[in-house]
This record gives structure tokens, C-alpha cells and sequence, in this order.
């Protein structure tokens, strides 16, 4: 009886537990006591970055707090993340409110709960990918790229806003037309709203900026990166990527001549762009369907290799292009292991280039032949794809494939996957002894061979010895 | 755990390709010879079977080490 007992509230537990992560209550005791926010929109990306004070204006210490997005931007929102005062990182769970349904929430989870009457600083960091939309949609080869920028000029949160303030940089002084607030400021390259006191939870206002914006629009729509692991101590990337200019469209014909002739021609287009690889790489190779191209420059700095690399052609708006990137590094920056027990520690995705924004992200890992025991360890979520085998060289049953894929992916996410994995160490000598045996079969077929005897009539003198 | 490296220094790869292909071909050519000079009374199967499993070894281990050194990494 007492066995059912337990196990009933073992179940119950369970269920509380459950409840727990998906839905919350929004705490009246917590007050925003001042929100600094700072949007970036000076590149393709929108980076907003909020210093919160948030107060504790309850009896009972708070361990956590929510975050919201509001329903707008929550399609566009590629990462958030979270900081405390000694820069670092929180964890962050996706969760829900009751009654508020189109409204994205994140439960932050303090490192230290906050007592009644006080306050903490914790610093949230967001990137957004496409919510610049270029206006007009379509310029001409000379013109420049005008942008809108949608957001809400104030800061969205489920709790009471003290006291904000939002500043948002554009880098140029062509600014067309932007809200205007009051109290607000334009400097050069800045616009300063607020501060606004006395904000209530879930407020929107829109806040709109038209401006001139030529940092290229780059977009990768497709990357696919391949990382194969040899034991004999190499570890081969290839990027395939596809690339395409989000910006304005090109509107009328387009120049050679001019664009050649004339640097300011086609300021909205891209001609060339930095890739940083791994300081250890060696061998790269950049590439498409008709060979190498040969428009690029590599230079081995001290902590990167530094690619600049120029498409077959400058990229306009609505212009795609597409290539393959690959380089090796050597098995032991990467690869751990104890005994047969091997650890890789790779990133996820790397950089293509500055401010990049991913559309579709697949990665791929071969393994050597014969690993078992595969665990894949991500630090965010993905959609993990079956596994399969790959055949290449010397291969008898297939390598093991380890493929994932995540959507709507930024610079915040260069960071390390580990994957565990088994490998007997004998089976490193499966590949030459296939080698040895293929060769021995051939000589076996020489013996056999020279003790056959082809001749249609029998010698009638015989070669004497 | 260690940091992982190849259990033979990718940079001996290629002193070990001509090391062991230069006596692997060398086995396989006096294989060779051997099975084309000898006849069907002075013919030695265990020799035949000794020189090309020699030959094999060699040249297998010394194919491999030149798929490495070119850049296939196995």
C-alpha cells in the first residue's frame, strides 16, 4: 500500500514538474526599475542590447523572471541570451503564459535569487535577421539602399517599467524620416528616445526608422558543412553555400563599364567579403560547379586565416551565387580521448562573414568506421536529421553520419558541439590490411595463372630444364 | 582526456610511402621475375607465397601512407 502511496505522489510530483516548465505566472512583486536599450540597425541584422535593473518589490526572494517578444518580431528573432553582472551566461527556458498566446516567453533563471527590496543588473542581448526591409524594394545601380526599421519604442516586458531610455544607432546621417517621441535626440549616427517613465507590462508603440543603410545584405540561404574525422590526424571541413543579396532589388540594367570605371558605382552591391577560419587551417580551397575561383586572397594572421574572397561577379540586389569552401586542420585541436573513448569539440557553425544571417544550416560529422556509442551534445536547440552512412575510400560497411539542422542562424551561434564517440583503435588497421589483401589477392591469381595450361594441343617436345 | 594525434606524425608520411612502396616494389618485381623465369619443375609455392605476401605488405601499407600523403585521408 505504501509502494502505490509513493509512487502516487512520485506522479503527481511528476505532472507539478511538468506543468512547471511549460506554463508560468508573471510575478506582480517584479519591477523594472530602469531599462537601458540599445538597437543596432547600422548592419543587416537588428542586435539589441538591454541593461535591466530589475527590483524586487515583494516579500518572498524571486529565483527567475520572464522575457517576452512580442508577436511581431518573434518570427524574426534569431538568438537571445542572457548575461549577469560577472558576464555570465544564464539559462534560458522557453516557456508560456496563460491567457497570452501570440507572445513568445523565456524564463531567466538567476544565478543568485534576488531578497526582497533588492535589485539585480542583468545585461539581455537579441539579434534579429530580416526585419530591415529595404523601401523602395527596387533601386538602379547607382542609387543608394534605403531601409525601414519596424520595433516598438518601448521596451516589451510582462512587468511595470520604472524608468527607460533606448538608443538607436544607424551609423549614417541620412536618416529620412524616424518617430519622433518626445523626449527624444538625433546626433550623428545615434537617435535617443526616452527617458520614458512609467511604462505598464506588454506596451507597444510603434517606432519607425527610414534611413540609409549600404552594408551588404548578405543572406546565406543554405550552408552545409561537412566535417570528416580521420584518425590519422586530420579533420576535413567543406562548406557548400549558397548565397543570395537580400537587399533592394536591382532595378534597370547593369554596367560593367561603370561599375568598373566609377568606385561609387553600386554602393548597395557586394564585391568581396571576409571568411575567418581556424587559425590551424591548411589547405583551403574555394570553389564552384566550373572550378576554382581564383579571385581570392588568404592571409595566415596570427589567430585566424583570413579569406577574402570575391564571387564570380559583385552581388546586387536579388543576385545569387553559390561555391564551395573547404580547408583541414589537424586531429589535435579538436579531438580528445581517453583510450578508446574520443570526445570532438568542434563549432557548429563558423563565420562566413561579419553580421551573417543563416537561413537554413545543415551540419554533417563522419566519423571513422566502426565508431559506436555516438552522443551528440548541443549548447541550443536543433533539429537533429537521422543518421546515415557515408562510403568513401577504403570503406567496407559505411562511416557513421551525424547530421542536424537549425533555421535562422547568426554569429551567436559560432559556438562548440561535442559529440562522443567509441572507437577500438585496432580497427585502424582495417584500412591497410584491405590494401595488403587486395594485393595478395592479385598475386594469387598470378600463381594460379602461371600454373594453367592454355594450349590447344600438347607440346610433343617438351623444353628440357 | 588528451588531446588526440595520429598514432604516426602525418609528417613522416612521405619517408614512409617511398620507404615502404621502394621495397614493396622491390618484392613484387622479384615476384615477377620469379614467376616468369621458373618453370613448372624448379617452381617453389611456398617461395611464390612468401615473396608475394612480402610484396603485399609493403606495397599495401606503402599505398596507404600515399593516399595520406596526398591529402585522402582515410
Amino acid at each position: 500500500m505504501a509502494k502505490i502511496q509513493y509512487s502516487f505522489i512520485f506522479f503527481l510530483y511528476i505532472i507539478i514538474k511538468c506543468n512547471g516548465v511549460n506554463v508560468d505566472i508573471i510575478s506582480s512583486d517584479l519591477k523594472l526599475k530602469n531599462v537601458d536599450r540599445n538597437i543596432d540597425i547600422s548592419s543587416q541584422l537588428v542586435k539589441i542590447t538591454s541593461k535591466i535593473t530589475l527590483e524586487n518589490t515583494g516579500r518572498a526572494p524571486v529565483k527567475y523572471f520572464l522575457y517576452a517578444a512580442e508577436s511581431v518580431t518573434k518570427d524574426n528573432l534569431a538568438f537571445v541570451g542572457f548575461k549577469d553582472n560577472n558576464n555570465k551566461d544564464l539559462r534560458l527556458v522557453e516557456t508560456s503564459v496563460k491567457g497570452y498566446d501570440d507572445v513568445k516567453f523565456w524564463r531567466v533563471e538567476l544565478k543568485e535569487a534576488v531578497n526582497a527590496a533588492s535589485t539585480v543588473v542583468v545585461m539581455a542581448e537579441a539579434v534579429l535577421t530580416k526585419a530591415l526591409l529595404p523601401y523602395p524594394t527596387a533601386i538602379t545601380q547607382q542609387e543608394d539602399q534605403l531601409v525601414k526599421f519596424n520595433g516598438n519604442l518601448y521596451f516589451f516586458s510582462p512587468y511595470y517599467v520604472a524608468s527607460q531610455k533606448t538608443t538607436v544607432i544607424v551609423n549614417t546621417k541620412s536618416v529620412e524620416s524616424f518617430t519622433k517621441v518626445k523626449p527624444f535626440s538625433q546626433q550623428d549616427g545615434t537617435i535617443s528616445y526616452g527617458p520614458y517613465s512609467n511604462i505598464g507590462p506588454f506596451t507597444e508603440k510603434e517606432l519607425s526608422i527610414h534611413y540609409k543603410n549600404n552594408s551588404p545584405f548578405l543572406t546565406v540561404t543554405r550552408i552545409e558543412r561537412l566535417i570528416e574525422v580521420s584518425h590519422w590526424g586530420n579533420i576535413a571541413v567543406e562548406e557548400t553555400i549558397e548565397i543570395e543579396h537580400t537587399g533592394a532589388k536591382l532595378k534597370g540594367p547593369f554596367s560593367r563599364y561603370d561599375y568598373q570605371q566609377d568606385h561609387h558605382s553600386g554602393p548597395a552591391s557586394v564585391r568581396s567579403y571576409k571568411t575567418l577560419l581556424p587559425a590551424s587551417a591548411a589547405d583551403v580551397y574555394y570553389r564552384d560547379t566550373n572550378g576554382n575561383i581564383s579571385t581570392s586572397n588568404m592571409k595566415v594572421k596570427k589567430d585566424t586565416v583570413e579569406l577574402d574572397l570575391r564571387p564570380r561577379y559583385p552581388l546586387f540586389g536579388g543576385w545569387r551565387t553559390h561555391y564551395t569552401l573547404g580547408y583541414n586542420v589537424p586531429s589535435y585541436e579538436y579531438l580528445y580521448h581517453s583510450g578508446n573513448e574520443y570526445l570532438l569539440k568542434m563549432r557548429v557553425i563558423d563565420h562566413i562573414f561579419d553580421d551573417m544571417q543563416v537561413d537554413e544550416l545543415i551540419t554533417k560529422i563522419i566519423l571513422p568506421e566502426g565508431s559506436t556509442n555516438i552522443k551528440l551534445n548541443i549548447p541550443y536547440p536543433v533539429s537533429r536529421l537521422p543518421d546515415n552512412l557515408h562510403y568513401t575510400y577504403l570503406d567496407t560497411k559505411g562511416r557513421p553520419v551525424v547530421s542536424f539542422t537549425k533555421r535562422n542562424v547568426v554569429e551567436n551561434h559560432i559556438q562548440d558541439f561535442q559529440l562522443r564517440y567509441t572507437f577500438p583503435r585496432l580497427l585502424m588497421l582495417q584500412e591497410p590490411l584491405l590494401v595488403v589483401g587486395f594485393l595478395y589477392m592479385l598475386f594469387l591469381c598470378v600463381i594460379i595463372y602461371v600454373r594453367l595450361d592454355f594450349s590447344i594441343h600438347k607440346a610433343e617436345h617438351p623444353h628440357k630444364d | 582526456m588528451v588531446r588526440y594525434t595520429s598514432p604516426i606524425n602525418p609528417a613522416v608520411f612521405p619517408h614512409l610511402t617511398l620507404l615502404l612502396l621502394g621495397i614493396g616494389i622491390f618484392f613484387t618485381a622479384w615476384f615477377f621475375v620469379y614467376e616468369v623465369t621458373s618453370t613448372k619443375a624448379s617452381r617453389d609455392l611456398f617461395k611464390e607465397l612468401l615473396l608475394s605476401l612480402v610484396a603485399a605488405l609493403f606495397s599495401g601499407f606503402g599505398i596507404l601512407f600515399l593516399l595520406l600523403w596526398v591529402g585522402i585521408y582515410v
